[in-house]
């Protein structure tokens, strides 16, 4: 039995091996904003509450079978949060929240991904506040007839980002564990052009 | 002991939603005009969740106090003036239009600003209306005008009180104080 490689076989491992190591191969999906959201559930005195950031940019490149080459880097101007009150929102700018004055934005970007048997995750660096947590992303992607969707549900505890320290960090009064739920609606990646960012800009509120 | 009132005074009933009430109310008003200044804060927020809690076991109370009187009597009034007598009814009334208008206008205020409302910690309540800033300003309004409206009640009633007491020196007061002397 002959077990030595034909030169063809060679070749097509090589170019795909190429292919794999080169970072940003995965073809980039534009955000469709209006039907795509970033909200986070919180608790204030024993009541679940809501609130969207209305606009951020979100660029995402993405192959399943080619994780070394996606990568998924997302920038929030946190004054678009939208919590549905305008006491709540008021108070979430200030320095003992976001501090949106210092901190206008918050990032994450990935640095890799990785098949899990739950199916694949992220690996990314969230940034808020100044402060930088690596988090793990698990996120389900689902291919569309055009484009894709990405959803995705992680928990932050707010402590780890410096939201409501000092004497808002007693939890009775607001939670410590927000969940933070990703809904992305993507249309198909543009077919050369490199990876540009997108704007997700949510309608205004009605 | 008989808890209705009599022909001779206000039951043990009555008298204890009476003064009862009035402390709470004591306590709410001030509580309500010093926290409306405060900075943004812990604090703030914890003050304004006990204002709305006791402001919740008045509503409660308010009912309760309207269904016990609407079973009860009021006892013969000492004689006065028919002016008088009609103007104290109609205090009476305006004073139970308050006792749920102050915390219904409070909890649609609450409501419609979309915002948490926990009784003492122990349950929350459901907003009575959705988020809506109009109608929040509106009631925060209505809130306010209440609040100064059932002042100059109070103020006129306790003084009409104290009148019948120390000058007219008849019943009306003792019929609702918690001495034994005039009820049987
Ligand atoms: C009998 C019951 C109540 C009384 C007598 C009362 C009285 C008051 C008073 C005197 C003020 C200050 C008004 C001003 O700033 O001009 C106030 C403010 C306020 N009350 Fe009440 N209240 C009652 C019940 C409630 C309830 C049940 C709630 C909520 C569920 C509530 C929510 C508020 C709020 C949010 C404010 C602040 C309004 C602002 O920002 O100016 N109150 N209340
Ligand atoms: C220092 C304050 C107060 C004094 C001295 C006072 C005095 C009295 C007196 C003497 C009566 C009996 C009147 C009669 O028999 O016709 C009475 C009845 C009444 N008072 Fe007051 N009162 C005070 C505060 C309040 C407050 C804050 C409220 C409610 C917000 C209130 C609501 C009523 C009502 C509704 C009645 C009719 C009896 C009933 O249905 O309970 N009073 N008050």
């Amino acid at each position: 039995m002959n077990t030595a490689p034909k030169p063809a076989q060679v070749l097509a491992a090589l170019l795909l091996c190429g292919l794999g190591a080169r970072a940003g191969a995965a073809p980039s999906y534009p955000v469709v904003a209006a039907q795509s959201s970033l909200s986070f559930v919180g608790t204030q005195q024993g009541e679940r509450f809501t609130g969207v950031f209305r606009t951020f940019d979100a660029r995402i490149d993405y192959a399943a079978d080619d994780l070394p080459g996606s990568r998924f880097d997302v920038t929030i101007p946190l004054k678009s949060l939208d919590t549905k009150s305008t006491e709540r929102d008021q108070a979430l700018v200030t320095a003992d929240w976001f501090d949106v004055a210092h901190f206008p934005a918050a990032t994450f970007r990935t640095v890799g991904m990785r098949t899990t048997p739950g199916g694949v995750v992220a690996d990314a660096d969230l940034s808020i506040k100044g402060r930088t947590k690596r988090i793990v992303f698990p996120f389900t992607w689902k291919a569309a007839s055009t484009g894709a969707t990405l959803d995705a549900r992680v928990t932050l505890d707010r402590l780890d980002f410096g939201l409501g320290g000092g004497e808002w960090a007693d939890e009775s009064t607001i939670g410590r564990k927000i969940d933070v739920i990703v809904h992305l609606t993507l249309a198909a990646p543009a077919p050369v052009a490199p990876a540009g960012k997108v704007n997700g800009k949510l309608p205004p509120k009605h | 002991m008989a808890l209705r009132s009599t022909a001779k005074g206000w039951g043990p009933v009555a008298r204890a939603f009476h003064w009862g009430m009035l402390l709470l109310f004591l306590g709410i008003i001030p509580v309500g005009y010093y926290m409306t200044d405060l900075p943004l804060g812990l604090a703030k927020l914890k003050i304004y969740a006990l204002h709305k809690s006791v402001g919740l076991t008045l509503l409660g109370l308010a009912v309760l106090r309207l269904v016990w009187r609407l079973g009860d009597r009021r006892p013969t009034l000492p004689p006065m003036p028919a002016w008088q007598a009609r103007a104290a009814s109609a205090a009476h009334a305006l004073l139970y239009v308050l006792m749920f208008a102050m915390p219904l206008s409070g909890w649609v205020y609450n409501s419609a600003s979309h915002f948490p409302l926990q009784w003492f910690r122990l349950v929350n309540l459901p907003a009575i209306v959705g988020e809506n800033k109009p109608l929040a300003a509106l009631a925060k309004e209505a809130h306010e005008v209440g609040a100064l409206v059932l002042i100059a009640i109070v103020v006129l009633h306790a003084a009409a009180a104290l009148k019948h007491h120390f000058v007219d020196k008849d019943a009306t007061l003792r019929q609702m104080l918690p001495s034994k002397g005039d009820r049987r």
